[in-house]
């Protein structure tokens, strides 16, 4: 190892170290002079995920102009909360720091830091985003061939929050009229699959209130047990992905056995299963497999589209509740798209997860980024926080030292986490020479070793028999 | 042009010796790098995947040792096969190809070439092939002159009858045993020729390699012998052969006792005992010829006529009362099926429905060697023209490898090699005697080539001949055991899919393709043979969890359960306990065996019936037949409306190929 690496490291693993201090000791306390005017808020529960946005109208009533204020999360959903984020009404990200106040032990808080101060009695107006995964219970939890899964929503009524909230209205899309029971707190309304609730006026902060609905959700309940991703990045003009998937359908457990006959013969048939689902590839994705550790999986079709690949993937059966599949996808990319440099400076630039169907959830996800051999001075840059693991070395083919290999992971990921990493590190162009140099090497070496062999003579003595008939 | 010719021209500078080095070089790579691009079809055509069912085995056990290493895999008891007895691994195969691999992958981890553990095992037979090719140029070199070899070279690399053993993905022992068994061949006629100790311990380090790699060895350890001992008839035995067998002997019977599964065998078992009397005979043979040397002609005989009656009276007790004792063991036997064509249909079921030990038809000696059938005979003429004591070894080969091929379909393999050997000098010698003023090996090339290019044109007609559909139902079936069954499942099955279950499923099987316990495969044949009920009890004593059947009848795959059932009737009711189960009960009152609506009862009741057809007889197979109509026996069902008692439906691949049956818990009480 050379020691400007490994200060590096350390000085980065410090500073990260630093951050993750700074985040966990933040208080806050909660401002008395903000109050929220109105919220409109939408839960979307026709997929697997609940995803909650709300736009929220705030006011400072105070004396002085407010430069951030707080978001908060109920604690018994805090350990579904897979993505957290708001913006303002440009539509431009606001900066979430994760923060505690004190007395309110079970509640998970975020600073939003406003771009511009309210002023004193204006308002402004801030549209945040929730995605939680799990949050949608079976019920019942196994169902036969032919039934249709019903889920149990749980969530809360009123907008939680630590100001008071003058009005706020709900609206709850669930994409279908068949609705087993749902909260009546009035008022409400429910029509074309969704209910409506409110307007309410006047909650005071940290209201929670039951809201309870039973509906049929046969939207693909696929969970992502383990994304293990793995970028490989040559300078040849290559970079290969490969991701191994781990999936299970985490619906309704199939209860009872799985005919074939009914499936094949009646396609409403399995109503909460999947058949099949798609994947986005980047646009320039080539030599792409799909195969398991039985070999290809040769049900899958792909459409190469304008702007992505798209993937029509099929497992080698039909998911039921309960039943699990693995598989790896694997695929070029041409590392012009991703790879920048100037000099012997790179960057590079690459999603830290891709997509893999439609309101995914991953549980866990591993990525792994093998840079080339000979790359130092490496400094990551994650868009969200994730746990980075320990360094190592890969070999593979014509490597001498190894290639450094960064790894991180990542609990409870959804599709708004499709974002770009940056990885910056100094790469020595000569390096590029020494792999064909080794193999010129190499096979210099072996013809000279024979040319001496030749001219050489080990033997004793001449042999004696000479047996050709 | 302008290139060739001024290769050509470059070339011919060269002096016409390099010019033949050249040549010969040249032919012999592109053998070799023939054979290795024959095989790739498969993988070229779908994937590089592991084919048939005993090739899995030796995949997952490669993965075993290359995974926890040599000792692991030695003391390696298996308990995912033959529940609940389980089978010892490491003291019941032949080790050579699982060690090869792994050595071979091991050699290429530590050089950073990453390459996957299936591509080397994918990949191994036909880089053996290429193996084979060099060898074969090698022997044939040996027997006549480098033009032949370089022909049998040449033919070996395309011959069909070894091509169908070992093309890539046929992972299995006889891709490496050919290769081993004609580099022992070679050694040995290396030995034969010179007479030295060294080419004899080579060949007895070659004969090792041959027995870790295959049961075959016994072949060999008899054909060298043979060839000993028609050298001492024909009065060649000389002291290059004596040094030569005796060194071989001694060597190679200690390194074959090393390896587990054959133990004792090599002084035990009868298959053994002819090398050891040659050895015994040659001691005796090379004594009477020092003690003739040395003796008076009147005193010699009187000796020689004593000790030569005491020493077989001895022999003959001893024999006898070693195999009265048990010390030798009796015959095997699959190898009296090799003496006795008809011994297995008639004495061991288990033996017989393997359609590899079949005798084989004349038509595929003609498919699996083509021209060298005719070649052959010729071969035959130009060795005894010349009678060496090489050609005396190949004339043997030949002649006793035919009469095996003849007896079992898979000794074709065997064959082969010395089919492309004498046809190679048959060539080569024709070809000499009349052309004369060509040199005949670049003449033979050219030869060569157009019958490479006819077999590879063949080949593709048959790749696009019609839609290409894949049914890709065994691997769908068996990934759906491995992620969706638990971990510790019993899987009862016909033993034909065990190997393939442990392998891509990862669970436990009652039988496999080893078939070393005949009552238990015969447990299962009984409980596919029964009734519901009495099924029930038998998987219930095998503690099954789940049931898998192959069925063909919705696509049409004709090697499926039903036709192979009666073979599992006849195993079944080859034991004691499943002396109810009668043969004749599953045919037709006119002794057909029909699964129609005349079928007997007793067929269209037992559980293998039910499990195929479950539910069969709603689904419309073919326009203008009833539902229920199988395609593969072209019969309606007979039995259409049941339900299954103890067993559910677990899961039915896409074309019905694979059907997974879950054995019902006990009912509760009271229900």
């Amino acid at each position: 190892m050379m020691p400007a690496m490994a200060k590096i490291q350390v000085s980065v693993l410090l500073l990260l170290y630093i951050a993750i201090q700074c985040g966990s000791l933040n208080v806050d306390t909660i401002s008395s002079d903000i109050k929220i005017k109105n919220v409109d808020r939408s839960i979307d529960i026709s997929s697997q995920l609940v995803k909650i946005t709300s736009k929220v109208t705030l006011e400072n009533t105070g004396k002085v102009p407010v430069k951030n204020f707080l978001l908060s999360v109920e604690g018994g959903a805090k350990s579904n909360l897979a993505f957290i984020s708001a913006k303002d009404h440009n539509n431009k990200d606001l900066r979430l720091v994760e923060t505690t106040v004190k007395g309110y032990d079970q509640v998970k808080f975020w600073r939003v830091e406003l771009k511009e101060a309210i002023n004193v009695a204006s308002t402004a107006i801030i549209a945040t985003e929730s995605v939680y995964t799990k949050a949608l219970q079976p019920f019942p939890t196994a169902i036969t061939q032919q039934e249709d899964q019903l889920v149990k929503y749980n969530g809360n009524l009123y907008f939680y929050s630590p100001y008071p909230v003058v009005s706020q209205k709900t609206n709850v899309v669930l994409n279908t009229k068949s609705v087993e029971s749902f909260t009546k707190i009035k008022p409400f309304s429910q029509q074309d699959g969704t209910i409506a609730y409110g307007s309410y006026s006047n909650i005071s902060p940290f209201t929670e209130k039951e809201l309870n609905i039973h509906y049929k959700n046969n939207s693909p309940f696929l969970t992502v047990t383990r994304l293990a991703r793995l970028i490989e990045v040559s300078h040849w003009g290559n970079i290969a992905i490969e991701e191994t998937v781990e999936i299970e359908h985490t619906g309704a457990k199939l209860k009872g056995p799985f005919s074939r006959y009914d499936y094949q013969q009646d396609h409403h048939s399995g109503p909460a299963s999947v058949r099949s689902y798609k994947t986005f590839l980047p646009a320039s994705a080539s030599d792409v497999y799909y195969r398991d550790t039985n070999g290809n999986i040769s049900t899958s079709n792909m459409k190469v589209k304008k702007d992505s690949v798209e993937l029509d993937l099929r497992p080698r059966y039909p998911l039921f509740g309960g039943w699990r599949s693995h598989y790896t996808l694997g695929y070029n990319v041409p590392s012009y798209e991703y790879l920048y440099h100037s000099g012997n400076e790179y960057l590079l630039k690459m999603r830290a997860v891709d997509h893999v169907f439609d309101d995914m959830q991953v549980d866990e996800l591993v990525t792994k980024i093998i840079l080339p051999e000979g790359s130092t001075n490496i400094v990551v840059n994650f868009p969200f926080t994730v746990t980075r693991l320990s360094d190592s070395l890969h070999y593979t083919y014509l490597d001498t030292k190894g290639r450094p290999v960064i790894t991180f992971t990542k609990q409870n990921v959804v599709e708004n986490h499709i974002q770009d990493f940056q990885i910056r590190y100094t790469f020595p162009r000569l390096l590029m020479l020494q792999e064909p140099l080794l193999v010129v090497g190499f096979l210099y070496t072996l013809f000279l070793c024979v040319i001496i062999y030749v001219r050489l003579d080990f033997s004793i003595h001449k042999p004696e028999h000479q047996h050709k008939d | 042009m302008t290139v060739e010719v001024q290769s050509k021209a470059k070339l011919s500078q060269l002096s016409s010796d390099k010019q033949l080095t050249f040549i010969k070089l040249a032919v012999l790579s592109m053998a070799a790098i023939l054979s290795f691009a024959t095989r790739l079809f498969s993988v070229l055509r779908f994937e590089s995947v592991i084919h048939e069912f005993d090739p899995y085995f030796n995949y997952r056990t490669t993965r075993f040792l290359t995974e926890e290493g040599f000792y692991q895999f030695h003391n390696w008891f298996d308990d995912r096969a033959w529940y609940p007895l389980g089978r010892i691994i490491g003291g019941t195969i032949y080790p050579g190809l699982m060690v090869t691999s792994a050595t071979l992958y091991n050699i290429m981890q530590f050089l950073n070439i990453t390459i996957d553990i299936r591509n080397v095992c994918v990949f191994l037979a036909p880089f053996f092939s290429s193996l084979t090719t060099i060898v074969t140029y090698l022997l044939t070199k040996e027997l006549k002159d480098e033009g032949a070899g370089l022909v049998a070279a040449a033919m070996i690399a395309i011959v069909p009858g070894y091509i169908s053993r070992s093309v890539a993905g046929s992972y299995d022992n006889e891709g490496i045993a050919i290769f081993c068994m004609l580099l022992t061949y070679y050694f040995w006629i290396k030995a034969v020729n010179t007479g030295t100790i060294l080419w004899a311990t080579m060949t007895a380090l070659a004969y090792f390699y041959m027995v870790s790699s295959w049961g075959g060895y016994v072949f060999l350890i008899n054909l060298i012998p043979l060839h000993v001992l028609a050298l001492m008839l024909l009065g060649r035995f000389s002291a290059r052969v004596y040094v030569a067998y005796s060194t071989l002997y001694c060597v190679g019977t200690i390194l074959s006792m090393q390896i587990s599964f054959v133990g004792f065998q090599p002084v035990q078992s009868s298959e053994h005992m002819l090398a050891l009397g040659t050895f015994g005979l040659c001691q005796l043979y090379a004594f009477t010829q020092y003690l003739r040397e040395h003796l008076s002609p009147a005193n010699f005989e009187l000796l020689f006529k004593a000790l030569l009656t005491t020493l077989l009276a001895t022999l003959g007790t001893a024999l006898v009362v070693l195999t009265v004792t048990g010390k030798i063991s009796p015959w095997t036997g699959r190898f009296y099926s090799l003496l006795d064509p008809s011994y297995a249909k008639n004495h061991i079921p288990i033996i017989a429905s393997v359609s590899e030990h079949q005798p084989t038809s004349w038509s595929s000696f003609y498919f699996d060697l083509q021209v060298l059938v005719f070649l052959f005979p010729a071969g035959l003429y130009f060795c005894f023209t010349k009678l060496t004591d090489a050609n005396i070894f190949i004339i043997l080969y030949g002649v006793l490898s035919i009469y095996f091929a003849g007896v079992m379909v898979r000794l074709m393999l065997v064959l082969a090699p010395v089919m492309c050997v004498v046809s190679g000098v048959a060539a080569s010698s024709l070809l000499s005697l009349h052309v004369k003023d060509i040199e005949p090996k670049v003449e033979k090339h050219d030869k060569k080539k157009k019958h490479e290019n006819n077999f590879v044109f063949r080949s593709e007609v048959r790749a696009h001949d019609g839609a290409r559909i894949i049914f890709d139902d065994f691997r769908e079936a068996y990934t759906w055991l491995k992620m969706n069954t638990p971990q510790d499942a019993k899987v009862m099955s016909w033993w034909d899919y065990g190997y393939q279950i442990t392998a891509m499923a990862n669970r436990t099987v009652i039988v496999d393709n080893n078939t070393w316990n005949n009552t238990h495969i015969s447990r299962v044949g009984q409980a596919m043979a029964s009734s519901e009920e009495h099924a029930y009890e038998i998987m219930r004593e095998l503690d099954v969890d789940y049931v898998l059947v192959i069925f063909g009848g919705l696509v049409g795959y004709s090697s499926d359960d039903i036709n192979k059932f009666l073979w599992m009737v006849r195993i079944g009711g080859s034991t004691e306990r499943g002396a109810h189960i009668r043969e004749a009960d599953y045919y037709t009152g006119a002794g057909e065996f029909r699964v129609d609506a005349h079928g007997s009862p007793t067929l269209l009741n037992c559980l293998m019936y039910k499990m195929s057809y479950y539910k069969f007889g709603l689904v419309y197979t073919e326009g203008g037949r009833p539902p229920g109509y199988d395609r593969v026996r072209g019969a309606e069902i007979g039995n259409k409306d049941f339900n299954l008692d103890v067993l559910e439906e677990a899961y039915t691949t896409e074309h019905w190929l694979v059907r997974i049956y879950k054995v019902k818990p006990l009912p509760n009480r009271g229900l």
